[in-house]
């Protein structure tokens, strides 16, 4: 007897095989204990799948799921474009040589970075990772997390400034770092640090805003 | 109004400007204003390079004197650097005053401008007054901040304060030195998180976003109830806070803000903002507060902060006839709110003097007005 192929016993078990083949390989279905088991267990494996999918959050958002996942293969496919040509197996060489060479010279990196690394003031470390991070976001996209969008205007309150930023450019209300100093934040658009100056023992509330309060 | 103002001392350069470069301030105030400016020094001002950029570093004592007929409770500058941040402004603001006429009194504005390295040309930031308090509670100034508004409720609060040290000063000075120390205590172990305010949308994607409701905490003599609300919480963000509120007196109101407080996964609670609403809501009528702004928390170290929980009150109310209702010191002293809300700015004055110079001197504080 010749059984339905895997695909056509799939697709009965879904109720997507339709008329002519839907009749014959159910029919086939119905005489063959074999291939009844395996339609039984895929509609079993369909129906744990139909109830995983129901415990997903009721307020999931696929269109911005989507959107996420979409940018995510794109970062993911040009970051293999790449590297593509450091893949490519060198034809000349012995790959043994080649293979020792290469842990010599990430060995010699390695230890060449953390030297650099400690040896480079706080500042200028920051300003080189700062400069390779724009070279990768030019090079192959900006990966999450992103902060917000070039164009946002983002109002900063910690406990030794407040600070509206633009872009590459920013304003900062400093205050003296104190014990009592509350941050505070308004929704329509206002961040704020509130101290007693030591001084003048006044109570002090600076803060800053983005667009028209 | 703009064309009344008076470029009382404009522009006046930085002492050492030629050595430091790049700022010019201008002070703008209006012919008839109540403050006049004495001076202004601007020591330590500096400018630095950093990577591909440049730090301007302004620090200016300035020294007012108060030249109208009324004491002065608050006065709020505003700041602007057009050319840094178009978009952006900010304000200095001083409360718990009391200035007699003639009397001059300080405000320090420290400054910092950070801008591209190629951008050429001096930085100019102009300050001027945005408004001024007096005891009388009757308002002076463009108001372009809303700062008639919070010197009010500062005011508000202020008197409120004053008046419950008293009462505990009446019972004696260990009795109020008591109060003092539990006040201390409160702000010390109050939490504060550094925030970061978004325009619209969410600033990262990391995590599944989800909507969660509110629950209320209701103050027994607030004028407003808050009926429903919820917000979208993704990690450590919140953002887009919606609420529904009611009016529960018989007057009208023309401006509310609702506290928002935040709980996380190890239980700590901290207060994230205040959603104010502009609104005209009738006695018994109901209205709804709606927020496109992105909270942010970021931890710098340690655990990520992750929203578990959210509570809303009703912080301030603003009646259209120009009053206010502040929650009352039983209503702070009597609920969770002790634990989160910051102290009022006369409180943490007084606590200051206290810490400073002692109970004796808190005392002929309070004794003075």
């Amino acid at each position: 007897m010749r059984h339905p192929s895997d695909v056509q016993l799939a697709l009965l078990a879904g109720g997507d095989l339709r008329s002519w083949d839907g009749w014959r390989v159910g029919r086939h279905v119905t005489q063959c204990a074999r291939c009844e088991t395996e339609v039984r267990s895929l509609r079993d494996v369909s129906g744990r799948v139909r109830e995983l999918t129901s415990e997903l959050p009721q307020d999931l958002n696929w269109n911005r799921l989507a959107q996420e996942m979409a940018g995510n293969i794109r970062v993911g496919l040009a970051a293999g474009e790449a590297i593509a040509g450091f893949d490519r197996p060198l034809r000349s060489r012995p790959a043994r040589l080649g293979l020792n060479a290469a842990m010599v010279l990430g060995c010699a990196t390695a230890v060449f970075l953390v030297a650099f690394s400690v040896s480079l003031p706080k500042p200028q470390v920051e300003h080189l990772i700062g400069a390779l991070n724009r070279i990768r976001t030019e090079r192959i996209g900006r990966l999450a997390p992103h902060s917000a969008a070039a164009e946002d205007v983002v109002l900063e309150a910690t406990s030794s400034s407040i600070e509206v930023k633009e872009n590459d450019r920013a304003m900062s209300l400093m205050h003296p770092r104190s014990d009592g100093a509350t941050v505070s934040v308004n929704l329509q658009g206002s961040a704020g640090v509130r101290f007693v100056d030591a001084d003048t023992g006044q109570v002090t509330t600076n803060k800053v805003y983005y667009g028209e309060p | 109004m703009a064309s009344r103002k008076l470029l009382l001392l404009a522009p006046v350069w930085l002492a050492g400007w030629g050595a430091f470069g790049g700022v010019v301030t201008q002070f703008n105030l209006a012919k008839d204003s109540p403050v006049k400016l004495l001076s202004a020094e601007y020591g330590e001002s500096n400018e630095t390079a950093r990577g591909g950029a440049l730090l301007l570093d302004l620090h200016a004592a300035l020294s007012f004197e108060n030249s109208s007929h009324r004491r002065i409770r608050g006065i709020t500058l505003l700041v602007t650097a057009q050319d840094v941040t178009p978009g952006g402004k900010g304000s200095v603001t001083i409360t718990s005053l009391d200035v007699a006429p003639d009397q001059t009194f300080p405000v320090r504005i420290d400054l910092r401008l950070l801008r591209p390295l190629q951008a050429s040309g001096n930085v100019p930031v102009q300050i001027s007054l945005d408004g001024i308090l007096f005891d009388d509670l009757s308002f002076y100034g463009p108001d372009k901040l809303s700062s008639r508004r919070t010197l009010t409720l500062s005011e508000w609060e202020a008197r409120r304060d004053r008046k419950y040290f008293k009462s505990l000063l009446a019972e004696g000075p260990e009795r109020l030195r008591r109060e003092i120390l539990a006040s201390m205590t409160h702000q010390a172990d109050r939490p504060n998180v550094d925030v970061q305010v978004v325009r619209g949308g969410r600033a990262t994607n990391f995590e599944p976003e989800q909507q969660m409701q509110f629950a209320f905490l209701r103050l027994p003599d607030a004028p407003v109830d808050p009926v429903g609300g919820m917000a979208r919480i993704a990690g450590n963000e919140a953002r887009a806070p919606r609420l529904e509120v009611k009016n529960r007196s018989d007057r009208s109101i023309r401006y509310l803000e609702i506290g928002w407080i935040l709980r996380d996964h190890n239980g700590r609670e901290f207060l994230a903002g205040s959603v104010p609403a502009q609104l005209t809501l009738a006695p018994g009528q109901n209205s709804q507060i709606l927020e496109n702004t992105t909270l942010k928390f970021p931890q710098h170290g340690g655990q990520p902060l992750a929203i578990e929980a959210m509570t809303g009150f009703v912080s301030s109310v603003e009646f259209a006839d120009g009053s206010v209702w502040i929650p009352s010191r039983a209503d702070l002293n009597g609920s969770e709110l002790q634990r989160v809300i910051a102290p009022s700015d006369e409180e943490q004055r007084l606590v200051q003097i206290y810490r400073k110079k002692g109970i004796e001197a808190l005392v002929a504080e309070l004794n003075r007005f």
